[in-house]
């Protein structure tokens, strides 16, 4: 055997007079020689089958490759961190931006409630949450889908969230949903690299330069309510929010997911949140569910309250009631 | 041939070490020489599936840049055909462990020649999954993010990290394995048991770990109530076991065909055995499932209505599920039949059937219908698009041609053993 | 959930009403108003007329109704032969004089027929509809815009007419006007 003879001559040789490259030790025949111009030919078809992935270098700085996960920036890393994003914001998309960084305000807790007897399902907080978290104008993405379902049932089977006639219909209902923030949030525990995770306020948030795009924590929500970015975002340079959170409405890079954040870039400097300014029924309720003077501490004491799908365990911090 | 250059045993350790560690580098090239030596036939073989895996690279690459819109999954379905033959080729990974019980944990001599088989299609078949979990992923590029100390992971708690750690840690085990048989034939030593066995022990325990493993991915998701169920672990492990032997089985009769390498008829019965129980225990979960699903009806029952009759006017998958039940049905008759017992038609068709009835059950038939209807109750229809074939035929062709590789050496140093009438070489 | 023992309360919702736990609780900050819209007065009628600068010209609702008697059967549109006829009114089983001022058509009256000014009409609303006072007050009635926590910035709240029309208040139809071009709407993207 070939294979002998050589181990017997590497012992003899003390491991010289090694062949290099076997292959090329055979005689010089045909064979050889088209396997040289075949592994050639390989080589050049590998690069011409791979070359679209040039793109990854070119879109994706070494900074950006090589940044950790949120929780282990230093205040340093997260200023060149934001300043590196609002460059590139400006050379992808030709607008000005600032990019915060807003903490939890400590000792609350947030909640959001929505009225079931007020909701027409005209659909502005979608508008709303589309304009003010810098969503792909491709497809008129939102955080919210405003369910419309048959009065006396719960069941969504029979819901629809295609509907397109004046609302409110007389035997129908409307429930607006959204990430309900969970407490024992399936996505969070389903995330391979602790992307998501839920913050001491409540909500639930994306590191969107850690996430790898697996979409595990796309399946296990139960809420419909992460979104993934199948493309680019695209959006025109005016209707740029350029009030952007690190963690919320910042235009988010291909490939990652995202969701509603409570637009914590706004709550988190106590201001309400876009969809509940802009319900024209205030059917919306948001507050601070530690404060026992809060609107939706009312809410949760006064009104008969619901959770969806509350078998499951999630606990969400989002809540359904009706007017008594 | 070995020179010893002095008496003393010490030595003479260190000097096969030394010689064994030298020599690797000649061992790999050697491989690569053998690869790349054959017949027309094989030319041919190896370049169609070079083309293929190229065609499928050259689409994930344009996947990887254009983002994954080309593909046909949404953010109702967001996962396809990338997971659902992530899902089948565990399965065959898993496959394997049914040759080396009866081998190892048996003594069956007649398995023992033949286990290296089913060692190298479980290293393929886990290559084949880890390419398929590599294209369904949004960033690629921050794949680093999921090795432990340099990335951050979410251990214990997100099944996603134990099924990176029992896949690649197979992987390692089966590849140390077959490496280090295959090393010691080029190197014509006997293998010494204490560096393998225990190896393939703990193969087999992980083995049925990683196809429980990544049932677990599915049946803890509370909000998907098709995958919600207690059964999916079993029910997995048992198809992997049809699966997995059914394409060994396939795989050694193409051995037989190309090489002339025949295998003892002793171990492909057994398969047989084998496939008859698991096949049999994969029907009777599967009647529980339908039993449990209809009867009771309700909510949790919707994805199962979609699946089989259609709802709400989407009928998508409803011919996928039906030929599947029928493969698997008429493969089990046929496994069931005594000419299966020999080689012969009746065998080949029985293995194909089956292989493909799981392949659509498991994948098309479990992982779509999880995402429909929605968590909003939503009927959202997925069907492939040709960038998601391309990929996933590239990735096969991949994994085959890495199996065709190990089967080459694997025929190349057991044919000679086997010229040479014993199974070691003359040393000294 | 802990309830955080030191919180501000959130209160400052009526106008003119203080908010509560002033000096005995400790504010770290002084909490901003909650600022509602109020109705700009009782209401101009247009003559169609413009004076020497362009504007319009108006005329108060007592121009008319001081020299007319008010006349207490009306009680339902079709009862007004003369003028307002062809309004929208549905609000239940109210009358025109229920609410307005037969002493002075420039303002409104309460109940007990004190008077009260039309900026003034959410006093005259929350008689009746208690209840949505009620939530009104805690913010489950009516929307905000503005700051969720008061210790950082006012909130704006609508008043009753902002949203309701006192002669026709159930909350107008609406047509939805925007919505998310899921991908599954759409023609799937077959050339890939």
């Amino acid at each position: 055997m070939i294979a002998d003879n050589n181990t017997a001559d590497q012992q003899q040789n003390g491991g010289k007079g090694e062949p290099l490259l076997p292959i090329l030790d055979q005689p010089s025949t045909r064979r050889t020689a088209l396997k040289v111009a075949g592994a050639a030919l390989g080589l050049a078809a590998f690069g011409k089958a791979f070359s679209p992935l040039m793109v990854i270098p070119e879109n994706v700085s070494v900074d950006e490759f090589l940044q950790q996960h949120y929780k282990e920036l230093t205040d340093e890393d997260k200023k060149k961190v934001f300043a590196r994003l609002e460059a590139e914001t400006r050379e992808d998309y030709g607008a000005d931006v600032t990019i915060s960084d807003p903490r939890p305000i400590p000792g609350v807790r947030f909640g959001y409630g929505i009225n079931v007897s007020k909701c027409n399902g005209n659909g502005k907080c979608m508008e709303a949450c589309n304009k003010e978290n810098n969503h792909h104008r491709g497809v008129d993405q939102s955080y919210i889908r405003v369910l419309e379902m048959s009065k006396g049932s719960m069941d969504m089977e029979q819901g629809s969230t295609t509907y397109d006639h004046t609302v409110p219909q007389e035997d129908k209902f409307y429930m607006p949903v959204q990430c309900q923030q969970c407490d024992n949030p399936p996505c969070v525990s389903a995330c391979p690299i602790e992307a998501t995770w839920q913050e001491d306020d409540g909500i639930v948030v994306v590191d969107y330069n850690w996430c790898i795009g697996c979409r595990y924590c796309e399946a296990a929500c139960p809420y419909h309510a992460r979104r993934f970015n199948w493309e680019l975002p695209e959006i025109p340079a005016d209707e740029v929010n350029p009030e952007q959170g690190y963690l919320s409405n910042r235009i988010r890079p291909q490939g990652v997911m995202e969701k509603c954040h409570f637009c914590l870039h706004r709550t988190r400097e106590g201001r309400a949140p876009a969809c509940q300014e802009a319900c024209p029924t205030g059917a919306r309720v948001f507050g601070d569910l530690n404060d026992p003077d809060s609107d939706i501490n009312y809410v949760l004491k006064n009104k008969r309250v619901f959770v969806l799908k509350e078998e499951l365990g999630t606990k969400p911090n989002f809540f359904y009631f009706f007017d008594s | 041939m070995q020179k010893m250059s002095s008496a003393a045993t010490t030595a003479e350790t260190t000097n096969d070490a030394l010689h064994a560690v030298r020599s690797y580098p000649g061992f790999l090239l050697w491989g690569l020489g053998q690869a790349t030596n054959g017949g027309l036939g094989f030319y041919v073989w190896m370049f169609m599936l070079t083309a293929i895996s190229l065609v499928g690279a050259n689409a994930w690459a344009n996947q990887v840049a254009d983002g994954m819109i080309v593909t046909n999954m949404t953010d109702h379905v967001s996962w396809g055909l990338y997971i659902a033959n992530f899902t089948f080729c565990v399965g065959l990974a898993a496959g394997g462990v049914m040759m080396v019980i009866p081998a190892y944990l048996y003594d069956d001599e007649e398995m023992h020649k033949v286990v290296i088989v089913g060692e190298v299609v479980a290293i393929a078949a886990i290559v084949m999954c880890t390419l398929s979990v590599l294209v369904d992923l949004g960033r690629p590029d921050r794949f680093w993010h999921l090795i432990p100390v340099i990335g951050r992971v979410n251990w214990p708690v997100s099944m996603l990290t134990w099924d990176v750690i029992v896949l690649n840690g197979y992987l390692l085990i089966n590849l140390h394995i077959v490496g280090y048989l295959l090393y010691m034939r080029y190197l014509g030593r006997k293998p010494n048991p204490a560096w393998y066995v225990p190896f393939v022990f703990l193969s087999i325990i992980w083995a049925i770990s990683i196809h429980t493993v990544t049932a677990f991915l599915y049946c803890g998701l509370g909000g998907r109530p098709f995958w919600n169920t207690a059964l999916l672990a079993p029910r997995f492990l048992a198809s992997a076991f049809v699966s997995g032997p059914a394409f060994i089985i396939l795989v050694m009769r193409i051995l037989r065909m190309t090489t002339g390498y025949a295998a003892p008829p002793g171990p492909a019965r057994t398969l047989i055995q084998i496939i008859r129980v698991a096949m049999s225990i994969n029907l009777i979960m599967l009647a529980s499932e339908l039993f449990t699903l209809f009867y009771t009806g309700g909510a949790h029952a919707a994805s199962a209505r979609y699946l089989f009759f259609g709802s709400h006017g989407h009928y998508g998958l409803v011919p996928w599920i039906w030929t599947a039940i029928a493969c698997n049905l008429v493969g089990t008759a046929l496994f069931f039949m005594p000419e299966a017992l020999e080689r012969g038609r009746v065998r080949i068709a029985a293995c194909v059937l089956c292989i493909v009835g799981i392949w659509i059950e498991k994948g098309m038939g479990l992982i779509i219908p999880g995402f429909i209807p929605s968590t909003l109750h939503e009927i959202v229809e997925y069907s492939p698009s040709l960038t998601e074939w391309k990929v996933t035929a590239g990735i096969w062709a991949f994994g085959i041609l890495l199996l065709t590789v190990f089967l080459k050496l694997i025929a190349t140093v057991f044919t000679a053993e086997m010229i040479a009438g014993s199974a070691l070489p003359a040393s000294d | 959930m802990r309830p955080d023992a030191s919180s501000d309360s959130n209160s400052a919702d009526q106008p003119g009403h203080e908010p509560a736990a002033t000096a005995n609780s400790i504010q770290e900050r002084p909490e901003f108003p909650v600022e509602i819209r109020k109705p700009s007065g009782p209401p101009r009628v247009s003559t169609g007329l413009s004076d020497p600068h362009g504007n319009d010209v108006t005329v108060a609702c007592s121009t008319c109704h001081m020299t007319r008697q008010p006349d207490h059967q009306n009680k339902a549109v079709r009862d007004l032969d003369e003028f307002h006829g062809g309004m929208a009114f549905s609000h239940g089983s109210v009358s025109c004089l229920s609410c307005h001022n037969s002493n002075d058509y420039d303002s409104l009256k309460l109940a007990d027929g004190s008077r009260i000014e039309f900026t003034d009409v959410m006093t005259l609303c929350a008689q009746c509809h208690g209840p949505q006072l009620k939530d009104y007050k805690h913010g489950a009635h009516g929307g905000m815009r503005g700051y969720w926590d008061l210790t950082r910035g006012s909130q704006i709240k609508n008043n009753c007419i902002d949203c309701h029309n006192p002669h026709s208040p159930q909350f107008p139809k609406m047509q939805p006007t925007f919505k998310p071009r899921d991908r599954f709407l759409e023609q799937p993207r077959t050339e890939h």
